[in-house]
Formats: structure tokens, sequence, C-alpha cells
């Protein structure tokens, strides 16, 4: 779906933020981008649809090169959605948010309204809504909606849940796995909250000074606390956990499996150690 | 890099009082109005870059004049196909295009304008908007809360480029096609750039006003700063300078 091949990137006049950076995400994944602050994942990401273009190195979205695609092709196939939800509001009532981006891409008029109704009842917003004066986490629902209300096959979200309420974040969370599951939708998402991290991604890339300081499968990435500790974030608890308890808890992730783990070890007699 | 970005240095402009430095704009740019010569136009537009390559903004001032070209060189056209004075130069059947008047004007405005911008858009390059506000309270007795609208107008401008950038971002990321060549589907697409912008814009001067209320913006007198922004020789001269300047264009 997305690769990035020996990637480049510097802004006029800075040094180079991403010296040389390669990996690629299949579809249908669900991949989280953590780092440091101004690690480079912002960067990363807006290279990933052709809002940034290397330097030199090429990102390929499908095999096609972002450099010679233009970016409203680009757009349809790739949703973003920015950490300000503000940027991207434009119209006066939530029902026409959502028409918007499906008009601008052009689809047919009945089509748009079908579609709006549907993405209004999926995501419990009211139509007529004045867009501007919702709450933080209402306008990111909405951005998020009419994001998503175009059926990108992939969707790049840099830190969609900072400032949400757990509820919010929780319901956004669990509309886009469902999506990533019965629909194949190939998420890369940015994030500092690595409870988050591990409940919802699949594969984890850290990111530090613009190089790629891991790849792996969630679980393995969860269990290396020194990769965590260089990309500055803090260490899902329930993985950190299981961790100084040794062997017998290396297949413990959530709350659940700890709780059954160390029943199970107290019944054995003894603490688990 | 933002055309209107303060710039620091060492330099004799950088060094002038800032009410100096806005007076003897307001002169440069008198001494280009009243001019009717295209040649001390050009000599005033040369004079300017010579200045600039001194205090080391050589740079910033060349690719200032390259922008404004631009912006004569659109009305250099406009003034071209307008003014109907003097003998018609270029006639497609009985239709005259343009006259020799409609050249003549239309190069000593281009010149003008680009010869009044250049000036004023230097004083951001050399002017912290603080040391303006705080110089046209000290000696000029503007009242701050006046001096200090003004010079947040301007300090807001890089901000909005800024902003406008992301807004940009945005939306293109949503596919709304900004390369499009046709200008009437352009003229559409203001509405999704201008709008957010509108919208941040508000909240963001909500937000300063109420920042400032709660430091206790209103109690501020002209006493209340502590730098003194004092006149130097150095400001009499240049001052001075303009003022020759004027006269000698008024004369030729
Ligand atoms: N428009 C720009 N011009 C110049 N430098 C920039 C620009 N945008 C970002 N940078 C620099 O690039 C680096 C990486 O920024 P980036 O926004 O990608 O970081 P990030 O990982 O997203 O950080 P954060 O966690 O704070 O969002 C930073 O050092 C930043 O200063
Ligand atoms: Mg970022």
């Amino acid at each position: 779906m997305l690769a990035f091949e020996h990637v480049h990137f510097e802004y006029p006049e800075t040094p180079p933020i991403i010296p040389d950076l390669s990996f690629t995400i299949g579809d249908g994944d669900f991949v989280a981008l953590i780092g440091s602050n101004g690690a480079g994942k912002s960067t990363v990401s807006r290279l990933a649809n052709g809002l940034l273009l290397p330097t030199s190195g090429k990102v390929l979205l499908d095999g096609a090169d972002t450099r010679t695609t233009r970016t409203s092709a680009i757009a349809r196939k790739v949703g973003f959605l920015f950490q300000n939800p503000d940027r991207q509001i434009c119209q006066n009532t939530v029902r026409e948010e959502l028409a918007f981006g499906l008009k601008v891409q052009g689809v047919p008029e009945e089509e748009v309204k079908a579609r709006t109704e549907e993405a209004l009842r999926d995501f419990s917003l009211d139509g007529d809504w004045f867009p501007f004066t919702r709450s933080r986490g209402e306008r990111q629902r909405i951005a998020l909606a009419s994001v998503l209300i175009c059926r990108p096959k992939m969707v790049i979200l840099d830190e969609p849940t900072t400032g949400l309420d757990y509820k919010e974040c929780i319901a956004i969370m669990d509309y886009i796995t469902r999506l990533n599951r019965e629909t194949g939708l190939t998420v890369l998402m940015v994030s500092h909250d690595m409870e988050l991290v591990q409940q919802y991604a699949k594969r984890v890339l850290v990111l530090t000074n613009g190089q790629l300081q891991g790849d792996g499968p969630v679980t393995e990435i969860m269990k290396d606390l020194s990769i965590l500790e260089k990309a500055h974030v803090r260490p899902a608890q329930i993985p950190a956990l299981a961790l100084r308890f040794g062997d017998r808890f290396k297949d413990v992730y959530t709350v659940d499996e700890m709780a059954a783990a160390l029943k199970a070890a107290a019944k054995k007699g003894g603490a688990p150690a | 890099m933002n055309l209107l970005q303060y710039q620091p240095g060492e330099s004799f402009l950088h060094k002038l009082n800032p009410v100096t430095k806005l007076l003897a704009v307001f002169l440069y740019c008198v001494a280009c109005i009243i001019s009717d010569s295209i040649f001390v136009e050009l000599g005033l537009i040369f004079l300017m870059l010579i200045i600039c390559f001194f205090a080391g903004l050589g740079k910033r001032a060349l690719s200032l004049t390259k922008n404004l070209l631009i912006l004569g060189g659109m009305m250099f056209i406009l003034q071209l196909l307008f003014v109907r004075t003097g003998t018609p130069l270029l006639k497609i059947g009985s239709l005259c295009i343009f006259t020799t008047g409609g050249v003549f004007s239309a190069l000593l405005l281009s010149c003008r304008i680009i010869a009044t911008m250049l000036p004023m858009m230097l004083l951001f390059a050399i002017t912290q908007m603080t040391d303006l506000c705080g110089a046209m309270v000290k000696r000029l007795h503007i009242p701050y809360r006046y001096a200090f609208i003004v010079t947040t107008a301007f300090r807001f401008v890089p901000l909005f480029t800024s902003e406008f950038h992301d807004i940009e971002d945005a939306q293109k990321a949503r596919g709304v096609e900004y390369d499009t060549k046709n200008i009437f589907k352009k003229i559409g697409l203001v509405v999704p750039l201008v709008v957010p912008l509108l919208m941040s814009s508000l909240k963001k001067v909500d937000a300063g006003a109420m920042s400032a209320e709660v430091r206790g913006f209103n109690l501020r007198t002209v006493r209340s700063g502590y730098r003194d922004y004092p006149f130097a020789a150095g400001d009499g001269v240049c001052i001075a300078l303009t003022v020759v300047l004027i006269i000698i264009s008024a004369l030729l």
C-alpha cells in the first residue's frame, strides 16, 4: 500500500529532518508510529500523502510515486486526519461539512445524500449542528467522519485522540478498528499513548531523529523498554509489569490477562517471580 | 522564508530609533510619490538596495524586489491598457491597444509602486514590533492601546501565513484541487481556505484579548515600559538625508 524507499527530507534551511528512511506498510495493516516530540512523525505522515515531497528517494502509494501523482488523486486514496480539526471544517452545518469532501471528489448528488445520512448515524452526529462551536471531541469526530465518508483505502491519523476524553477516544478508535477489520482499511496512526497503541495497533514503527529505531509487532515493541525509552514514551503499564514477573507472564498484555495470570500464580502458591 | 519577518542584526539600520525608522520610511515613500521621473524612481529603488546591502540585508531586499516586480508587472499591464493619452503605438485594425502615454505612465507607476513598497516591507525586517510599540509610546506619547493595536496587527501577519499554509494542506489532503487551472473553480475554492482561517483568527483574538486583560493591560501607562528609546545623532542624520531626498526628487 505504502512504501518509503530511502526517503531523504529536509525543510528549506534546516538540517535533514529525515536522513534515510525505508519501510513498507501492507494493505489492511494497522500501524502505529511513535517517537518523541520533533522526531519527525508529522513530517513522515505528510510525506506519506504527498503534502510534502521527498528531497530524494521515493514514496510509493500502490506503486505510484507521490511526486508524479496529483494531491487530489492521492486524497481519494488516502484520508488524513490532522491533530487540529479546525483546519478542515469550513461549512455551516455538519451535514454540509460531510458532504463537502464527497462533492469535491465529484460523487453524484444522490449518493452524497445517502452516504451523509449514513455517516451521521454511524458517528452519532446531528446534521444541523453549527460545527465551529461544538466541543473539541465533537469537532474531531466531525473531522474524522468527513474523512472516512470518502471511503479511502488508507487513513493517516496524526495524534487523533489528543485532548479527547476516554469515551470519545474509544468511540473513534473502535470505529476505525471496525473499518480496518471489515473493509481492510489501512491505518497509520501517530500517537504518544502507548495504552492506545497496544490496544489497537498491530505493528509499531519507532522513530527517533528521523530514523527508524524499531519496527515490529506491537507485542514485541511493548516489551522492549529500551526502545520505548529512546522514543520518550511511557510504556503501557500492564506489559511493563508483566516483564518484571519473568517468563511465565510473557504473553500478558491486557488487564484481563494479567488478572488471570495472577490468579493462576496465586493458586500455585507464592508470589510470581 | 517569510518576507515580512524580523531579521535580527546589528547594522546601522537596525540600531536606529524605531520611530526614526518609521518616519524615514514615510519620508522615503513621499519622495517616491512626488517624483514624476522614471529615472528618479529607478534611482530610489537602486539606492534602497545599496543601503540594504551595506546593512547585510541584501539577499532579503533582492527577493523582496523580485516579488514586488510581479505586482509591478500587473500594474504595468493594467495602466498600459487603460491610459489613452499620447499617440497610438500598437493598433489592430482601428482598435488602439496602447499609446505612448500609456507606456510612460505604466512604467512610472510600476516603478513607483516598487520604490514605495520596498522600504515599507524592509521596515519589518529591521524592526521588532515590541520595540516599535514601545518607542511610539515613549517618544510620541501615543496611548499604549493604540500603539498595541497597530503593532499587533502586523505581528499577526506571519502567524496567519503559517496558519494559512496548514489550512491549505488540510484541504488538499481531503481532495480540494488547488492545482486546478480553471480560474472559476479556483475562486470557489476560497471558502474552504478562508472560513477556517477566519474562525481560528476569531478564536485567537478572543484568547489574546482575554490574556491581555488578565495581565493588567488596562493599567499600562507611558511609565510602565522599562526601555526608553532615546534619539541619537544617527537618527537626526537619517531624517535629514531623507528630507534631502525629497527635495531632490521634487526638483528633478
Ligand atoms: N515547516 C517547517 N519548517 C522547518 N522545520 C520544520 C517545519 N515543520 C517541522 N519542522 C521541524 O522538523 C522536525 C520534525 O517535526 P515534526 O513536526 O515532524 O515532529 P513530530 O514528531 O510530529 O513532533 P510532535 O510530536 O511534536 O508532533 C522538528 O525539529 C521541527 O522543528
Ligand atoms: Mg506532530
